[in-house]
Order: structure tokens, then sequence, then C-alpha cells
């Protein structure tokens, strides 16, 4: 990990990344303890960054394309750790959680390990990804049964 | 879709958030303080002690890690002081990406710009004249400069008088260049306005104010 992976290769990585952490980061506590639990027990690790609370801005658009603005802001705990073979995690959640920024940091800095990546990604990420996606699959179809259709009759021939 | 802004005690920092790109740079990173929030007021409280009382040799709570090219000390001092609104100007920046991760504080690039400055052990350092001695008005708009040394016991005596100080008080501070205390009357005359220092060696550390006026040594 001292050289850089060409730019294509380190895109997917990140890619990739950024999919486990959106994962972690929306799992509840008790999935993301036990998860670890299961992995790794009495893994050791330093803080190169202890929890801490802070605040991020959200931007949106309107309808999705209009120009950026401020929504407004959003409490973010984050962690950063190191495991003993040098391995760096770091975890940014929602809300004012920060055992949960730590496991968020602890599970990353595992998944990027080969020896614990694919048994990670079949025990916890993939069920929880899976969890996540059906339960937005529901919000939408329980929202789309009160959407409304805007539209105007054609009037005169 | 969010972006970071600043934030509480977590300083805008892009780096972390770029983690893959500088992870081999994070594997060897030496870690802040034990207990970041504790330490760092224990530091703080260490480094107040040193200016109130100049000359007196105070040891600093330090972090549990070496950090290359920094003495413990200087490395507890920029934990404990420096944030995003302070630049620093290093005369060497083996350090600087530590303290960026740690405290978010960014680089001065001259030393004209700096908050604070830390003139490394060994280091070619810059006359005192050209960091920020604030104004009359804002004399609190000046450098506090981390000034290392080989040791503050075996270099030839100058004695120290002023506010602070019951009695002069000898000190042999050795390492400085030879026209320090040349710049240091000048510096001391600037009053309001002028450089604060903090000598360091090791973990222990000597606070030289503003106010302190230092003068040959006289034989009695």
């Amino acid at each position: 990990m001292t050289t850089a992976p060409p730019p294509a290769e380190a895109g997917a990585a990140h890619a990739l990344r950024r999919d486990w952490l959106a994962v972690l980061a929306r799992a509840d506590l008790d999935a993301l303890e036990s998860g670890l639990h299961q992995a790794a027990p009495n893994l050791r690790y330093d803080f190169l960054r202890r929890p801490e609370r802070g605040m991020v801005m959200l931007r949106g658009r309107v309808g999705g394309s209009g120009d950026a603005f401020n929504l407004g802001e959003a409490t973010v705990t984050r962690c950063t750790v190191r495991l003993g073979d040098g391995q760096v995690g770091t975890g940014h959640v929602l809300g004012r959680d920060r055992r949960k920024a730590e496991l968020v940091a602890v599970l990353d800095a595992l998944m990027q390990e080969p020896v614990y990546r694919v048994q990670l990604e079949a025990d916890l990420i993939g069920p929880l990804r899976e969890h996540q996606r059906a339960a937005r699959e529901r919000d939408a179809v329980a929202a789309g049964t009160s959407r409304v259709e805007f539209f105007t009759m054609v009037r005169g021939t | 879709m969010m972006s970071a802004t600043h934030a509480n005690q977590a300083p805008q920092d892009t780096h972390d958030t770029q983690a893959s790109h500088d992870a081999p740079e994070l594997r060897h990173l030496a870690l802040g303080f034990a207990d970041p929030v504790a330490d760092a007021q224990a530091a703080f409280r260490c480094a107040l002690q040193a200016l109130a009382h100049p000359g007196e040799m105070l040891v600093c709570p330090v972090p549990p890690q070496r950090v290359p090219g920094l003495m413990p000390a200087t490395a507890a001092l920029l934990l404990a002081l420096t944030d995003h609104e302070t630049p620093v100007w290093w005369s060497a920046p083996e350090a600087l990406r530590w303290l960026q991760f740690h405290t978010g504080a960014p680089a001065a690039a001259q030393p004209g710009e700096a908050t604070f400055a830390v003139l490394a052990l060994g280091q070619p350092a810059p006359p005192l004249p050209v960091f920020p001695a604030g104004s009359d008005a804002s004399p609190e708009r000046s450098a506090t400069l981390l000034i290392e040394l080989p040791s503050l016991l075996d270099g030839s005596p100058v004695v120290w008088s002023g506010p602070g100080l019951r009695e002069p008080r000898t000190l042999r501070l050795a390492g400085l260049p030879d026209d320090f205390w040349t710049r240091w009357r000048d510096n001391q005359a600037r009053f309001p306005s002028g450089v604060d220092v903090l000598f360091v060696c090791g973990n222990q550390l000597v606070g030289l104010p503003r106010t302190t006026a230092v003068s040959a040594e006289r034989t009695v």
C-alpha cells in the first residue's frame, strides 16, 4: 500500500469504499456491534482521532438540478482509528453517537484488509445493504400511493 | 448532497475525508494526546505558567508518541494552541501533515503571516523582526515563537528581569544565534507590541514574554 495504484483502479476502490461507508453509516448500532464482535473480537486499535462531534452544511438543489442552496446544518460525529498493522479507517455518521462513529471507522479499516473483507461483506455489509434497500423501497411505495400527477386537459379540438 | 463546512472543535480538514489518497501517510502518523481535552488543557496551563513566570523551567505533558522532527514539548504546545485560524510557520515542515491532521492548522507561507512559528532544533531561523509583532492598537496580533534548543542549562549566562520576576534571574540557554539578545532588546522596547517566545528542550519549556528585559550578566 505504499505505492499509489493507477488512477482508474484507485477510482474503483474509492467507489467501493464509499459504498460500504454509506451502508455502515446508515446501519444501527447493534448491527455494527455484533458485526464487529463476530468478525474480530478483541481487536486492538489506536485512535488517530477520537470520536468528536461537529457540524456539516447540508446542501441541495431545487428539483435536483437547480442552483445549490444551503438546506441547513446537521450534527455529525467522526472518528479515525489505526489497526496494529497500520491500516487506517475512518467513520462519519449523522448524529451524536460516538460509539457508532468508532465502530464504522474500525469496520472501514477491516474492510480494507483482504483477509476480512470477503467475510464482512457476506456477513454484515451485504445483508445491511439489502435491508436498507428494501426499507427504501417500502417507503417509496408507501409515499407513491399519495402521489398526485398534475396535468392539463386538452381543450377544444 | 453534503459538503463539510466549519465544524465545532473539528476544524475544516479535507485530508482525512480523502483517506484513501493519503492512507500511506496516515499509517505512520504519530498519535495526538492520549486524552485530548485534559492533556491539551494541561499543556495550555503550562504555556500560561511559563509566560507568567519568565525563566521558570516547566515540564509539559506530552503526547504518547514522538513526532518526527519535533521535540515532545513542541508537539504538545502545537496540539494545545493551534487550530484552523492559527497559521503556523515552520523552519522545517517535517511535522506539517501531523499537525494538519490533528488540529487543522494551516502552514504560513511567510513568517509575517504566522500566529505561531516552530524553529526546530538545528534549523536556520530568521531573525525576530520578520515575525508579526502586532500593533499598539492590537498587540495580540503578534506571533508566539516555539524555539527548540539543545539545552536550557549550559549556554552563556544572561540576566532576565521584569514583570513576573521578583528577583533578576540568571539563565543559560544554549544554541541561540549570536545576535539573539540584541534583537530581543529591540523586541522588548516595542512593548506593547512584540513577539513572545517559548523555549523548548525535550519535554521542558521556559517562557520569555515581550515584557522581560535581558541583559549581560553583571559580575558582582
